[in-house]
């Protein structure tokens, strides 16, 4: 009949815990809060999450003690550099002779035959420092046999265009819906547009290059440190490249200056560092030069998007066709497709990729949505203004989402549209200058990885870590874990010393798609709660009183048997101190999240100069965790969307072959002159229990959102990015005359 | 001794240094990249003007002895002429300072902003030479409670960074900016960043940085 005695109590349960009594373990049953959901604590009750926390290694970053990867300096280490190849494609022979004879050279070699793309390394050197390296690459003698590229759309498509892969340089289209629904659901249509939507391929700009640093001499083991957004993703590959297993390598990630999705395993950068450091038994430096970072390291996917839309007399869009080209290069190139977002009651659509010999595409924040976005947020506008009815309206009528819904209304306000002029019909191009409004909505699916594995340690002298083997690529991801843990342990955020990007430590999964906040975050507090446990029994057995009636606070532990320390409480335990390891808690991950945008313009009408006077953006993220860093992020997306919107484009001359944008001389991205008054809100509507990564949905609607603006001010409609003065100009102009 | 460029150029003019770490010259690059029509014709990509120019710097050969004074203490490091104040000081010190960064290495970013004589200049775009018998002012080297600078303790406070990498850059052309003018306005300190760039997007948080340090001054005065 024991188990009808067995006690039962609301949000408890009991959990197994190793004691240590008279020097034996002891394992024994303790009740604690019930782990199935360990909860956060409410908001209204937390010291630190939620607040504005200045993040734990800001110092280290502002005096230049923060480590990187290129800051790494090892004894005998060697430097190692590439060539590019300057052909859209080509026959490459070098003779690398005159290079292993210059002065401190010590490795040189051709590394393909024939080129696939614009800007392939064709070799690499290294040597004893990066002037003798870059030394080293000149004294190479290489013989190009240029050969037929195709590096833009025409070239590619022409009639005996040299192939770039083998089925053709257009891939097999994917279309889906019903032609003849469509069809018919446009004849109920009270207005329909038809138009074409264009988007450059844009970089990453990490101002930390790929790049690798090896430290291996021979022997067994080998430490890698790598500027990489997957500290345990990298491991494989080096220890491939070193001919070691992979328990024999360490990944070291301790900062890492930018990422937005480029750089998710060693890279090629990586490879060649350990191979090199693999024959040479030296330490290797390869940073990747700004040439290779534009034309070597992956980019966002441009696309071509012809769109035929419809909506009826109230607003609802009830047709869409879509025909969308992929531009990735080499690669497949990636689209979220159309309709984006917004419910069209029949759809049609069609992609293909066109392949390209250029640099292949890769993740890039929020892959393929910006670019589904623009076009979509541009057409929603374009039926709005058709039927002469407010842009925030008709998005509401399009939107299933409450959320959507209530951001709008939010900021709508907040850019004073409810005050603005041309809420149904945008303004003139007469007169010097026009400011307008406009807006884009976004959302993210989120969720997190159940691979997590987040140890914390208390020592008996009041130590405390955490510690897992992810990384940070600037979010923050060390604050909010120290912050977790000080928050459950009522300590101070200085308390808790936060440690990652080590392969050694637990398990973390790659930062790609926002998930590392709702993978670690729960991993982080499911520790934080079991280490809470195994003190709050500590201290039971010193006052005689059941652990859930212990209160750990700043103070210390109270308990109705008196107080301890947080240092008398700590000395209770054994001289090794204890130690728990988290592991993902589904409860605590929220998968999507809602996003809004507002942007307010001012063009030039004499100029065409697009300046961006205010954006706003409203972004739900679930539980919030650190109110500073989160605001951080948000400007930040707003920011490379604005760069997106006026600046960014990658060209390439396709008849010389020759690339025309690779270094930040020629490639803008937004400046201090560029940065707006930018509001970004938390949007504290979203109650959920859950943590999200904001990453990437901040980053999506912004581009629209400025092109809206522009046609809000002075009814110019720009559908190819980046909004140049001279587009904006010819556009005026072409109003002007019509 | 083989042939090598000999690059004292480097730091001055960015094109010549771009066109000769393409292990190509402009020149001949262009004479034989006719676009697609040149597809099939072998020709020799050589390093002449790089040659010519080794020649013409024999006389630069080997090493210098370089002593600047880096943040308060006497350095002293041996580099060739054509050595970078920034590779100086990440790479040659005996002690590597890396705290300024290398990013575009031909003066578009800001990232390796220091203070020579306490003028703000890009060391990617400075020879080491440049900087013997000036101090050298680096982002390590800034002091004040708690061992933050007023203008890194404010950065601290407003968030004024994310990944960091830019990070060392605007501290060095805010603090540059503020110690000309403690009072320094919005557009002052924008201005003063307009030479920094940063992908995250730090920006506003750099300038409420900034205007931060700026109140402090008015009120201290």
């Amino acid at each position: 009949m024991s188990f009808m005695q067995e006690e039962k109590r609301p949000g408890k349960k009991k959990i197994k815990t190793t004691r240590v009594v008279n020097g034996l373990d002891v394992e024994e049953e303790v009740w604690v809060d019930d782990l199935e959901a360990p909860l956060f604590k409410p908001r209204e009750e937390c010291r630190l999450l939620g607040t504005r926390m200045k993040r734990v290694d800001g110092p280290a970053k502002l005096t230049g003690a923060a480590e990187y990867t290129s800051d790494v300096r090892l004894e005998g280490m060697l430097y190692a550099k590439v060539l590019l190849c300057p052909f859209g494609r080509a026959k490459v022979k070098i003779d690398a002779a005159p290079a292993l004879a210059s002065k401190g050279c010590v490795h040189a070699r051709q590394l393909v035959d024939e080129t696939k793309y614009l800007g392939q390394p064709v070799a690499v050197v290294a040597a004893a420092t990066p002037e003798l390296a870059e030394d080293a690459l000149r004294a190479l003698v290489v013989e190009y046999e240029p050969l037929p590229w195709v590096l833009d759309r025409g070239q590619a498509l022409a009639e005996g265009a040299p192939e770039v892969r083998s089925r053709g340089n257009l891939g097999r289209p994917t279309e889906d819906g019903d032609a003849g629904e469509v069809e018919a659901a446009f004849a109920q249509c009270a207005v329909v547009v038809e138009q074409e939507y264009s988007v450059p391929v844009q970089h990453h700009v990490c101002l930390e290059t790929h790049g690798t640093v090896v430290d291996y001499r021979g022997g067994e083991d080998a430490i890698v440190y790598c500027s990489t957004q997957s500290t345990h993703g990298i491991v494989g590959d080096a220890a491939e490249s070193l001919g070691l297993r992979k328990a024999q390598v360490r990944g070291i990630v301790q900062h890492m200056g930018g990422g937005f999705g480029s750089k998710f395993g060693l890279e090629r950068a990586g490879t060649l560092a350990c191979e090199i450091s693999r024959e040479q038994k030296r330490p290797v430096h390869l940073m990747w030069n700004r040439e290779a970072e534009f034309l070597t390291s992956g980019n966002r996917t441009g696309a071509w998007q012809r769109v035929k839309a419809g909506a009826n007399k109230d607003g609802r869009m009830l047709a869409m066709s879509s025909d969308v080209e992929r531009y990735g290069g080499i690669g497949g190139g990636s689209h979220a497709g159309l309709p984006y977002l917004y419910s069209v009651e029949k759809s049609l659509r069609k992609h293909a990729s066109v392949y390209m010999h250029l640099d292949t595409n890769c993740a890039m924040r929020a892959p393929g949505h910006p670019q589904a976005s623009f076009a979509m947020e541009s057409v929603v506008d374009e039926l709005a203004a058709g039927l002469g009815m407010d842009a925030v309206e008709f998005r509401k009528r399009n939107l299933n989402s409450p959320a959507h819904l209530r951001q709008l209304d939010r900021v709508a306000e907040l850019i004073g549209w409810n005050e603005h002029p041309n809420r149904t019909a945008p303004g003139s191009v007469d007169g010097f200058e026009a400011v307008g409004i406009g807006f884009g909505c976004s959302r993210w699916g989120v969720g997190g990885s159940p691979v997590c594995q987040v140890d914390v340690r208390v020592m008996n002298d009041g130590s405390v870590t955490a510690e897992v083997g992810s990384q940070d690529l600037g979010t923050g991801t060390r604050t909010y874990l120290a912050a977790i843990v000080a928050e459950e342990l009522g300590r101070p955020l200085d308390g808790v010393q936060a440690r990652l990007g080590d392969s050694r430590m637990g398990n973390a999964n790659g930062s790609g798609g926002s998930t590392t906040t709702p993978s670690l975050a729960p991993a982080v507090q499911d520790a934080a709660r079991q280490m809470r446990g195994v003190l709050s029994v500590a201290a039971a057995e010193h006052f005689g009183c059941a652990p859930e009636e212990v209160v750990l606070d700043p103070d210390g532990a109270r308990a109705p048997g008196g107080k301890l320390t947080w240092l008398e409480l700590c000395a209770l335990l054994p001289p090794e101190g204890a130690s728990v390891r988290g592991t993902w808690q589904s409860d605590l991950a929220v998968s999507g999240v809602a996003c809004t945008q507002a942007a307010r313009v001012r063009v030039d009408l004499l100029t065409g100069r697009v300046k961006v006077e205010k954006m706003v953006c409203l972004q739900e993220c679930g539980r919030p965790l650190n109110r500073l860093a989160l605001e951080s992020q948000i400007r930040g997306a707003m920011t490379q969307a604005l760069s997106y919107a006026l600046l960014e484009e990658r060209r390439v001359d396709p008849q010389l072959g020759i690339a025309l944008s690779a270094d930040l001389e020629t490639y803008k991205i937004a400046g201090s002159l560029e940065i707006p008054e930018f509001v970004a809100l938390v949007d504290d509507d979203d109650l959920r229990e859950g943590v999200a990564g904001v990453g990437e949905p901040p980053v999506i609607p912004g581009a629209g959102a400025i092109a809206n603006a522009v046609f809000n001010a002075c009814g110019v409609r720009l559908r190819h990015l980046p909004l140049t003065p001279d587009k904006v100009l010819n556009a005026i102009e072409e109003r002007k005359s019509s | 001794m083989t042939d090598r460029s000999r690059d004292v150029a480097r730091g001055g003019e960015p094109a010549e240094v771009r066109d000769g770490s393409a292990g190509l010259s402009r020149r001949a690059f262009l004479k034989g990249a006719g676009g697609v029509a040149a597809a099939g014709s072998v020709f020799r990509a050589e390093v002449e003007a790089g040659r010519a120019q080794a020649e013409a710097d024999a006389g630069l050969e080997g090493t210098v002895t370089v002593e600047f004074v880096l943040n308060g203490t006497p350095e002293r490091v041996k580099v060739e002429p054509r050595t970078t104040l920034l590779s100086a000081l990440r790479h040659h010190l005996a002690r590597p300072a890396t705290g300024t960064k290398e990013v575009c290495d031909q003066g578009n970013c800001g990232a390796c902003t220091v203070l020579v004589d306490d003028e703000p200049v890009y060391a990617c775009m400075t020879l080491a030479v440049k900087a013997a018998g000036k101090r050298v002012r680096t982002v390590e080297g800034l002091t004040g409670t708690d061992g933050l600078s007023a203008v890194q303790a404010e950065m601290w406070a407003a968030d004024g960074m994310q990944c960091g990498y830019c990070t060392p850059g605007f501290v060095m052309s805010l603090t540059a900016c503020l110690e000309k003018n403690p009072e320094a306005g919005p557009e002052e300190l924008r201005a003063a960043c307009s030479g920094n760039l940063c992908r995250c997007g730090t920006y506003t948080q750099v300038f409420e940085a900034g205007l931060a340090v700026a109140r402090a001054g008015r009120k201290s005065r």
